[in-house]
């Protein structure tokens, strides 16, 4: 009798053993965005355990340094960030509480996916200080929303992961390459979903669009927000309203986690219609990978021009 | 029977073929493997080469449309911000300042109904080589009509320490409960809790000495850090002050501990023991502190709406000449509450004690209203009444502006 009960105990005791030894041998990565986790678990496979700091229904600019981040960096072998000075409010304070050398800035641990993406809204003025703004004097960091600049995100993090884990170098190098193939397959499906709306202007809350309208062809006319990081005033929306109806936009684009007032109101002067769309994976239930992510935009966008 | 030793002798004498083969086929599979991985990587690498000059067309055709209509702003990240690259080497430099208008019918207050400005605070900041990093405050105040600078903050972090070890040398401000450790102009109100100014000092305590703190592993996964730290006896309120030769022990363990994704909960306890004369331990002062920090931000909702509530304790056991001791204690509670992205109101009771008056005790009750322009600039309004059990009951009423230059520095969770 006593062995009926003791053996299924070590039977699952030792595959609980093994299934840690197992975890132990994949690379832990921890990424301050949910796009950053969605390509790397791509790449990875199951090679890696993936977590993300920001949530994608979150704003990416305003995350706070909590301890429980300080403990996943701990343990992370892999630290990937957009880069471009999205998370210099809490970086620094999440690093160093880690107390994780191996991903410190400059370690191999330590990756800037931004490294070789085309960047957009380079401040190219002389001087540049806060009367503009939260602008970021190296590039505008929404660059994850154009397709091909994931296929250079996901280069780098196939090349590091390969530098951390040399013997599945062609393991990762081949999900890049099947990577590669989904974003070309997608980037024509997305740009003949969009060719019809070439052109075509709308108006954007914060200054996350543009490089996904670069891309696919679209133009900004205007942002409610006056500058970036500042909020709406009466004032700038009264011009916003004017410059609408002017140039005939007809979608007010915006993020899950703004305030939608602002939005409303001046679809409600002007006819627009305001559009909330995710843009991070994870923004709403649908959005669960990087591929889906631009779906659900792209498909939001084309419903609503055609309605 | 015999035909068993032949079968062997058979076997045996094919076996160093066998293994020459096996050997062989590993060889190839090896190589196989070598020049699989060797096409897969000039397979991703040549299809990321096509990715980016894709990229590259697709912007070069969208700047000849455009090209009249708008600049050009498309770099490559190697490019981006260089001027920035020039200052690499110069630290992060920030000037912080606070300016108050302080309305009170205490007629004997120094500030009686006068504009202020409190402090000037200049912040420098940057790694100081692959191990450790330095921080600088300076605090610029008016003194007797007289303008000084002095060092708030001035030390070094050694970051890269074994067992999960840091240590900072240098003045810093104790990591005696929570509210110490807070700048100014990083405080969620106006002024400092009578708490902390009752048994620490205007400021609270910051002295030179040598901190060292741990990450203490659990199975928990919690964030449990453990500081041990020994200072310089200068704190006058409740150690010996300037003339004191000997040091202050402290120690200081923090428990994080995170409830859901959009609530974290935050104990620490302090001990703090040290002469409070110069007679070498003849006569000390102990001091014991709890503090509970509980944060709520909704994580979709974050930029709109907040709450924290910040509660401290501290008791003091301090020796006296001929023999005698009092036992005091001091509290704070406080309640903070953002409604809109720029909007937050609060509310703190303070109710202290002394720690060399066995019968003296402040209650105060404040509240406020905090407007942030920005990131960098905030106004703030506070009213205060004190009830004082030893002297007339004060009415406190300031107007606060407080305002940055330089790079974003982040705060502490």
């Amino acid at each position: 009798m006593k062995k009926i009960i003791v053996l299924p105990i070590i039977f699952m005791l030792s595959f609980l053993v093994g299934s840690n030894a197992y975890a132990k041998d994949k690379i832990n990565v921890l990424t301050t965005t949910p796009d950053l986790k969605s390509i790397a678990e791509f790449i990875g496979g199951d090679k890696v355990e993936v977590d993300s700091i920001c949530k994608g229904y979150q704003d990416p600019h305003f995350v706070e340094a909590k301890p429980s981040f300080m403990i996943k960096a701990k343990k992370a072998g892999l630290f990937i960030r957009v880069g471009l000075e999205l998370e210099i409010g809490y970086e620094d304070l999440i690093i160093n509480g880690s107390r994780n050398p191996k991903i410190r800035i400059g370690q191999i641990g330590h990756l800037d996916a931004s490294e070789g993406a085309l960047l957009l809204e380079v401040p190219t003025t002389t001087k540049i200080d806060r009367s503009m703004g939260d602008v970021h004097p190296m590039g505008n960091p929404h660059y994850w929303l154009d397709p091909l600049n994931a296929k250079v995100m996901a280069s780098n993090i196939a090349e590091r992961l390969s530098k951390l884990r040399p013997e599945d170098e062609a393991y990762f190098k081949r999900n890049l390459s099947d990577f590669n193939h989904k974003i070309d397959e997608k980037l024509v499906e997305w740009k003949n979903k969009l060719a019809p709306f070439k052109g075509e202007k709308i108006a954007v809350y914060h200054r996350s669009w543009p490089y996904f309208v670069n891309r696919f062809g679209l133009d900004i006319t205007c942002e409610l927000e006056p500058k970036p990081g500042i909020p709406p005033s009466p004032e700038h929306l009264r011009e916003v309203i004017e410059k609408i109806k002017e140039a005939d936009v007809k979608i007010i684009l915006m993020e899950v986690f703004y305030d939608e007032k602002p939005g409303r109101f001046v679809a409600q002067a002007t006819g627009a219609k305001v559009v909330i769309v995710p843009n991070s994976v994870g923004g709403t239930k649908e959005a669960k990978d990087y591929f889906s992510l631009m779906d659900i935009i792209i498909d939001k966008l084309v419903q609503e021009f055609h309605s | 029977m015999k035909k068993i030793p032949i079968l062997l002798l058979f076997i045996f004498s094919f076996s160093p073929y066998l293994y020459a083969q096996e050997n062989e086929v590993n060889e190839l599979k090896e190589e196989i493997k070598q020049l699989k991985s060797q096409f897969e990587g000039m397979k991703s690498s040549y299809e990321n080469r096509i990715g980016q000059l894709e990229a590259k067309i697709g912007d070069l055709e969208q700047k000849s449309s455009a090209a009249e209509e708008k600049p050009s702003q498309v770099v490559q990240a190697g490019q981006a911000g260089s001027g920035r690259y020039f200052q690499s080497f110069n630290p992060d430099i920030s000037v912080i300042g606070d300016f108050t208008f302080h309305g009170t019918d205490n007629k004997t207050d120094g500030q009686y109904n006068q504009f202020k400005m409190r402090q000037a605070e200049l912040a420098f900041s940057a790694p100081v080589d692959p191990y450790s990093k330095a921080d600088f405050f300076m605090h610029v105040e008016q003194e007797d009509g007289e303008w000084k600078i002095g060092l708030c903050e001035g030390y070094l972090t050694l970051l890269e320490l074994p067992l999960d070890l840091q240590a900072k040398v240098g003045k810093f401000k104790a990591n005696f409960g929570k509210v110490n450790r807070s700048h100014l102009h990083a405080l969620p109100w106006v002024d400092y809790p009578n708490m902390l100014t009752n048994f620490l000092g205007e400021e609270g305590m910051s002295e030179p000495g040598v901190s060292l703190s741990s990450l203490i592993p659990n199975p928990w996964d919690q964030y449990i850090e453990l500081t041990f730290e020994a200072l310089n006896n200068h704190n006058a309120a409740s150690f010996a002050g300037t003339e004191g030769r000997d040091m202050v022990y402290l120690t200081h363990l923090k428990n994080s501990l995170e409830i859901s994704d959009e609530s974290t909960l935050e104990l620490g306890g302090s001990f703090a023991t040290g002469p409070n004369d110069e007679g070498h331990g003849g006569k000390r002062t102990n001091l014991e502190g709890i503090d509970l920090t509980y944060k709520w931000r909704p994580l979709k909702e974050g930029l709109y709406k907040s709450l924290i509530s910040r509660n401290e304790t501290l008791f003091s056991q301090k020796d006296q000449d001929g023999g005698t001791g009092i036992n005091s204690w001091g509290a704070y509670s406080s309640l903070e509450y953002q409604f809109a992205k720029r909007w937050s109101v609060f509310s703190r009771y303070d109710f202290s004690e002394f720690p060399d008056y066995s019968d003296r005790k402040d209650n105060a009750v404040s509240t406020g209203l905090t407007f942030s322009q920005s990131e960098y600039c905030f106004w703030r309004i506070q009213l205060k009444h004190t009830d004082k059990d030893y002297d007339k009951d004060v009415d406190e009423v300031w107007l606060q502006c407080n305002f940055g230059l330089g790079p974003h520095r982040a705060h502490e969770y």
